[in-house]
């Protein structure tokens, strides 16, 4: 009787060292063939070089001084100078307007109960209360603004009690109240005439970050609705109303935002009557807005279109009217299906806030171009104020498009 | 039934519930709203016309401009009309676009094909490339590289590169070809594109034969050799005919006592940051649109031309390639839209283009009338750059099967 071969134990054989851990990473992704290693060797050592004589520059013959001598005006430009707020001191009024910002992020950590709405909430409190801590002498820097600045850690609690303890908890009102803290903060900063303490800032005053952020919020807001009303007319049954939109998009996605910003100062104030109450801020914050909803609705369009037809359908057969259709089964996915384009444009729109320089108000590139124009022994500095000036906006947009991608995963985009 | 009811009624339904009739009465509603404001504004401006005696019409353009024009490559004098000046500044515009697109988009090509890159240093570094420019605001960038070209040393100690490239902090000045008659050139210029053409049907012969018979029979070696052979040859025949070549190169040359510099071709300073700003700017976005057009050509596709024998560069040349143009052309025609849009931003490093030059006509001139005029100039430029990328995405298309 043959017995069966029972083969002896082999021992374990660990895999080729070449094709695991750190060696067998960089032999896939390094040097998988000759022509990959020779490029490898090259750009390593081209990067290495470009790094070290970047941190050489950075902390050798580079000159910050720019920087810091622009200081607070990066942040509110002229806001506080004598001429804008006359007899005053107006640095509170942004500040208690950061608080508000930071009090409803906390308001949506309560709600949210962690996760990266947490992380933001945290960092965003965190950035503005180390601020307190810059090193500059009191007189530039007083007490009472690194007191107001670390104000921002305890509004952010208040925040979170307030969603966590009080009915105030809810994303709806959160919705509310962030128009609501939008619109106080424009008050406080606009200030009301018969109001001790809080004397009007003229808008042309206005500026650094604070405008840019202002001018981005606005137009985020208002360019998403206007931008799906347009994309809605646009593929409207009704002809007149699809060639009303057709016109108006095309119309303001074929010329460039500057040409539009520069004409609205000169074409806008003489097509209202004189009388008109309008200002150039506000003049800038329509046009931004409308020509971002145009590219907004042209997005918006393209999510509507690659809907499958079946689902309009099949809503319209469970008795849903077209209103309905729209508002609860095309609109939504159409926007879900299309997040990573209105965030890019959101990021546009941010970055493009920086053309007000046109209409001759000082946001913070113009802020820091016209500072060196003005001292013209910075001149020489340029580099590393632009350098400071492409990441400020750097950080902001890598944060939209870091929060895009998280609710993009909270919405399950991709994974349904 | 009373009248009211009949009147108001249609096969039974009443009209405020018929289909049909409300959407008369919203596109009615609509238009009414609109055109009341677009008259109310119009009627607000010719009004203020009227009142504050402004300018109007369209008389100014056989004036004189009378003010100068930084960089312009048409001839131009301050004598000159407004219409010609906006013709000047238009071609300051288009020439940017046009070569701001061609660099753009070679650039990007290759970065959105080294983001796919196995080398990860290559990879990564095309990424880093990629999410820095596309984050960081145009005017920016702009400002960035003109305040390094004004940092240049001035232009009597500036960089003499090869005795022929002067760089300072004026700009770059470099040989340029001149044309001494223009009729000759442009002879030779009509000649060359005839060999051009030429030497792609002999191109396109000698494949169709080495596909048929199999044997090679080196397509775009002779195929360039036709080209520049009758390039050549035509050169010669005008040369011979009008006794001079119809091309001469143009040298810079010192003059005066600053040393400065004339013949040649100067790139100002505005010119350079903005061409340059421009390139790296719309080549983030390009090379994002060029990666996402080969990812979404299937991997089966480059995974059969491998198992075919095809190399790398050949898989990605004749068959991913190709194939991606077709996702890739779309949006690549809005970045030539973007890119030609924001050329705009030259005015604030001093570039005269469109915008720059209506701006400053507007302190002498109706701002109406060159708003109406800029704006068809943009829809114009736009409406090119649509159907360049229409043509060609119809020529691409051919390939489908």
């Amino acid at each position: 009787m043959a017995t069966r071969d029972v083969p002896a134990k082999t021992a374990e054989v660990p895999p080729p060292m070449m094709t695991v851990g750190v060696m067998g990473w960089a032999r896939e992704n390094l040097f998988s063939a000759w022509y990959n290693g020779a490029l490898t060797i090259v750009l390593g050592v081209v990067t290495l070089l470009a790094l070290w004589f970047g941190f050489a520059w950075i902390f050798g013959p580079a000159d910050w001084e720019v920087i810091a001598k622009i200081g607070g005006r990066f942040v509110i430009g002229q806001y506080n100078t004598e001429a804008a707020c006359i007899g005053q001191d107006c640095f509170w009024r942004p500040l208690a307007g950061l608080m508000l910002v930071t009090m409803l992020l906390g308001m949506a950590w309560g709600v949210a109960g962690g996760g990266f709405t947490k992380r933001v909430a945290i960092t965003v409190t965190a950035v503005a209360a180390l601020a307190a801590f810059i090193p500059y002498s009191f007189d530039v820097m007083g007490l009472d603004v690194r007191l107001l600045l670390l104000a921002n850690i305890p509004a952010l609690f208040v925040g979170l009690a307030l969603a966590r303890y009080t009915r105030l908890g809810t994303m709806k009102w959160i919705a509310i109240m962030s128009v609501g803290v939008f619109l106080l903060t424009l008050l406080l900063l606009r200030g009301l005439p018969w109001v001790p303490g809080l004397q009007p800032v003229s808008v042309i005053y206005w500026g650094g970050l604070m405008l840019n952020l202002l001018l981005a919020v606005a137009g985020i807001a208002l360019s998403l609705p206007i931008g799906i009303a347009l994309a809605l007319g646009r593929r409207s049954r009704l002809p007149v109303v699809k060639m009303l939109c057709v016109v108006f998009i095309e119309v303001f996605r074929g010329v460039p935002l500057i040409t539009l910003l520069f004409m609205s100062q000169v074409l806008v104030p003489l097509a209202f009557p004189e009388n008109f109450p309008q200002n150039s801020l506000f003049r800038a914050a329509i046009i931004i807005t409308l020509f971002s909803s145009a590219y907004m609705a042209e997005n918006i369009r393209g999510g509507l279109q690659a809907l499958h037809p079946g689902q309009e359908e099949a809503a319209r057969s469970l008795g849903l009217s077209g209103w309905q259709t729209t508002a609860f089964i095309s609109l939504p996915q159409a926007v879900r299906n299309v997040i990573p384009a209105i965030v890019g444009q959101f990021i546009a729109l941010f970055k493009d806030t920086s053309l007000v320089y046109i209409i001759g108000m000082l946001d913070i590139v113009e802020m820091g171009r016209a500072f060196i124009q003005g001292n013209p022994q910075y001149l020489d500095n340029a580099q590393e104020l632009f350098i400071f000036l492409a990441l400020v906006f750097w950080v902001f947009t890598y944060g939209m498009s870091y929060v895009s991608s998280k609710i993009e995963g909270n919405l399950g985009v991709g994974s349904r | 039934m009373t009248l009211l009811t009949r009147i108001t009624t249609y096969e039974g339904i009443p009209l405020w519930r018929h289909v049909g009739a409300l959407r008369w009465a919203a596109q009615i509603a609509s238009a009414v709203v609109v055109v009341t404001l677009v008259v109310w504004f119009f009627a607000n401006i010719v009004n203020a016309i009227q009142d504050r005696q402004i300018p109007h019409g369209f008389s100014f353009l056989q004036r004189a401009y009378q003010t100068p024009i930084g960089q312009h490559f048409l001839p131009y004098d301050s004598s000159d009309s407004f219409l010609y000046a906006l013709v000047v500044a238009s071609t300051n515009t288009v020439i940017v676009a046009v070569a701001g697109v061609a660099l753009a988009t070679m650039l990007g090509i290759v970065i959105g094909v080294a983001r796919l890159s196995n080398n990860w240093i290559l990879s990564s570094l095309s990424k880093v490339y990629i999410e820095f420019f596309r984050n960081v605001p145009l005017l920016v960038q702009l400002f960035f590289w003109f305040y390094i070209v004004l940092e240049l040393p001035p232009i009597r100690e500036g960089y003499v590169i090869g005795g022929n490239l002067y760089i300072n902090n004026r700009g770059i000045t470099m040989p340029w070809p001149a044309a001494d008659s223009l009729i000759a050139v442009v002879l030779w210029l009509g000649l060359a594109v005839g060999a051009v053409l030429l030497g792609a049907a002999v191109h396109r012969m000698l494949v169709r034969r080495e596909i048929s018979t199999g044997k090679s029979s080196y397509p775009v070696i002779s195929g360039i050799a036709v080209t520049l052979g009758g390039g050549a040859l035509a050169w010669l025949l005008i040369g011979m005919v009008a006794g001079e070549a119809p091309l001469t190169v143009s040298y810079p040359e010192e003059y005066g006592a600053f040393g400065r510099l004339q013949n040649g071709f100067t790139a100002s300073a505005g010119l350079l940051a903005l061409l340059i700003g421009l390139v790296m700017y719309t080549a983030a976005f390009i090379a994002e649109i060029v990666r996402a057009g080969i990812q979404s050509v299937g991997r089966g596709q480059f995974e059969a031309s491998r198992a075919l024998g095809l190399s790398p560069i050949d898989t990605l040349r004749h068959v991913t390639f190709p194939q991606a143009l077709r996702v890739i052309i779309p949006p690549l025609i809005s970045q030539c839209l973007n890119l030609t849009k924001n050329s705009s931003l030259g005015g604030a490093i001093g570039y005269s283009e469109l915008t720059n030059v209506a701006k400053t006509m507007t302190q002498t001139a109706p701002a109406v009338s060159i708003f109406l005029l800029i704006m068809a100039a943009y829809l114009a430029m736009s409406l090119s750059w649509s159907l360049v990328g229409n043509l060609y995405n119809r020529y691409v298309r051919i390939v489908e099967r």
